[in-house]
């Protein structure tokens, strides 16, 4: 029994769509919407690793009775655990590569994708709703980060300042991307894999949401990489999941910032 | 292929990969940089790692500077025991659970102690000094970290949550232990590795939290790696008395 509960797909809900796509594994979607608090209802799947959700929000696979969270380790889960399509990298110097740019882009780009789709696309959609009942929806969130995450994003939380510093520290990681891409057509090395599949979810709503930092003079690489992820019929049948017709504008908080700066 | 490791104390992630080394019973080369003598800037570990972080593993002409994808790089590419489980859901509970210590336990106990411990022995030095030495960091995110830590940027704010999230990560940690003998379940792998390198000093810092009485799951779990060969011989290599802190696990003898 394989259920995927993810909403639409975007970011790191895309990421395990994209991945069971490639292995043409049957699998139960239970779509759920986490801006209407869905995810926190009882008979929601919950233990401890999914509870404190280290990305915050994110989808859950669960697999003959297993929770598995965190998107990263999520496609590495598939990538092992079912037949199909091989998403592994080559040798196990690929491997590290793979997982080092999962461990990186998870940190940083998963911090400030998130940051930036939220003032943009999820603070306004809030504010439609009915204040006083967020607020009360908000005030049961355990544990302590996802409520204060959403309390966040609730209170307008990204001040132009802040978005700017996340801008700024976004060309890090987009320039670490760019330069592998020189060196291999794929993240890991010669054969697409997981770690492709990882940074195409975050990296690929980035033209939208800072145009200044990925785009065809700046990070033509980049730009590349997310046309040829577009073309594969995997990653097409993944964004068909929508129901809302607009993924790209679906954002939740994400990953926490580093908390030493 | 020669292997070469750069790194500091067995402690945090320089031990990372020294333990799992002496686990899989490689032989390395063994290059000690002096982290708070900023030994990891000077411009001839500047050419093995651009980034001047450690550790940094050089296998042949490859070089790795990621301390937990490290070590499951040299599980792959070594002989010896076997160090990840084959079950695919123990894996994953694994990889959870280091990335749980990495990016959550680890970060605030290290915020403590640095406030604490580390950070007044550094400040005993010049600040014209400690400086230049933040300045010539590659990185701008460890220079942001370094100037907290040797300054002690931290807000009142700041070092209250981290208490509340060590405090909260002893508990579940102690809970996942009651249930099950090592980090990814029956079988001792690189979580327990990982995890003790972070964790391992925590009786130390947090004696009124994890202790015999509170917290027996993690005092056994941490004397059982204390107890192994590999780790008894890893944390021998230490030069500071950091290292000797791993003496609080011996047993006592009634």
């Amino acid at each position: 029994m394989l259920e995927l509960h993810h909403w639409e797909p975007n970011t790191f809900f895309l990421k395990p769509l994209i991945a069971l796509k490639e292995k043409e594994v049957a699998f139960t979607s239970r779509y759920f919407d986490p801006t209407r608090f869905e995810q926190f209802a009882p008979a929601f799947p919950r233990n401890v690793e999914s509870g404190l959700h280290l990305e915050r929000e994110g989808p859950l696979l669960v697999h003959d009775g297993t929770i598995v969270s965190s998107s990263y380790f999520m496609l590495e889960y598939i990538s092992e655990a079912f037949p199909g399509a091989d998403l592994s990298p080559g040798d196990s110097c690929e491997h590290y590569r793979a997982r080092a740019s999962g461990q990186f882009l998870g940190l940083t780009l998963g911090a400030g994708v998130s940051a930036l789709g939220c003032a943009k696309y999820l603070v306004p959609a809030l504010a439609k709703l009915d204040a006083a009942t967020v607020r009360a929806q908000i005030a049961a969130i355990e544990p302590q980060e996802r409520r204060g995450s959403w309390a966040a994003a609730m209170a307008g939380g990204y001040d132009d300042k802040t978005l700017v510093t996340v801008r700024e520290r976004l060309k890090f990681p987009v320039k670490r991307v760019e330069d592998a891409l020189a060196k291999s057509a794929w993240l890991a090395g010669a054969n697409y894999s997981v770690a492709d599949i990882d940074a195409f979810a975050m990296l690929s709503v980035l033209p939208d949401l800072a145009p200044d930092v990925v785009n065809a003079q700046a990070t033509p690489r980049v730009i590349d990489f997310i046309g040829r992820m577009r073309e594969r019929r995997a990653v097409k049948d993944a964004l068909a999941m929508s129901r809302t017709g607009k993924p790209h504008e679906a954002f939740v908080p994400g990953a926490e910032p580093s908390r030493w700066g | 292929m020669t292997v070469t490791l750069y790194h500091w104390e067995p402690n945090a992630n320089s031990g990372k990969p020294m333990l799992t080394l002496a686990e899989k019973g490689v032989d390395y080369q063994s290059h000690y940089l002096d982290l708070l003598k900023f030994d990891q800037h000077q411009p001839d570990y500047l050419k093995i790692n651009p980034d001047g972080t450690i550790p940094a593993l050089v296998h042949g002409d490859k070089v790795f500077t990621e301390s937990t994808p490290m070590m499951e790089y040299i599980d792959e590419a070594f002989d010896g025991p076997p160090l990840r489980p084959k079950d695919p859901k123990q894996r994953w509970r694994m990889r959870w659970w280091m990335r749980f210590f990495d990016s959550y336990f680890a970060p605030s106990l290290s915020m403590i102690g640095w406030s604490i411990f580390v950070g007044p022995a550094a400040r005993n030095r010049d600040p014209a000094e400690l400086k230049a030495a933040i300045e010539r960091i590659p990185l701008e995110s460890r220079r942001i970290a370094w100037r907290k830590a040797l300054f002690n940027e931290f807000s009142e704010a700041e070092l209250a949550e981290s208490k509340r999230r060590v405090l909260y990560s002893i508990g579940i940690l102690e809970h996942h232990l009651a249930g099950n003998r090592w980090i990814a379940g029956d079988a001792w792998t690189l979580g327990d590795i990982n995890c003790f390198n972070l964790g391992y000093a925590l009786p130390l810092s947090q004696p009124d939290h994890c202790n015999d009485a509170k917290t027996p799951y993690i005092m056994e779990w941490l004397r059982k790696i204390y107890e192994r060969p590999a780790t008894k011989a890893t944390w021998a290599k230490g030069r500071t008395p950091m290292a000797s802190r791993v003496a609080i696990l011996e047993r006592k003898v009634h």
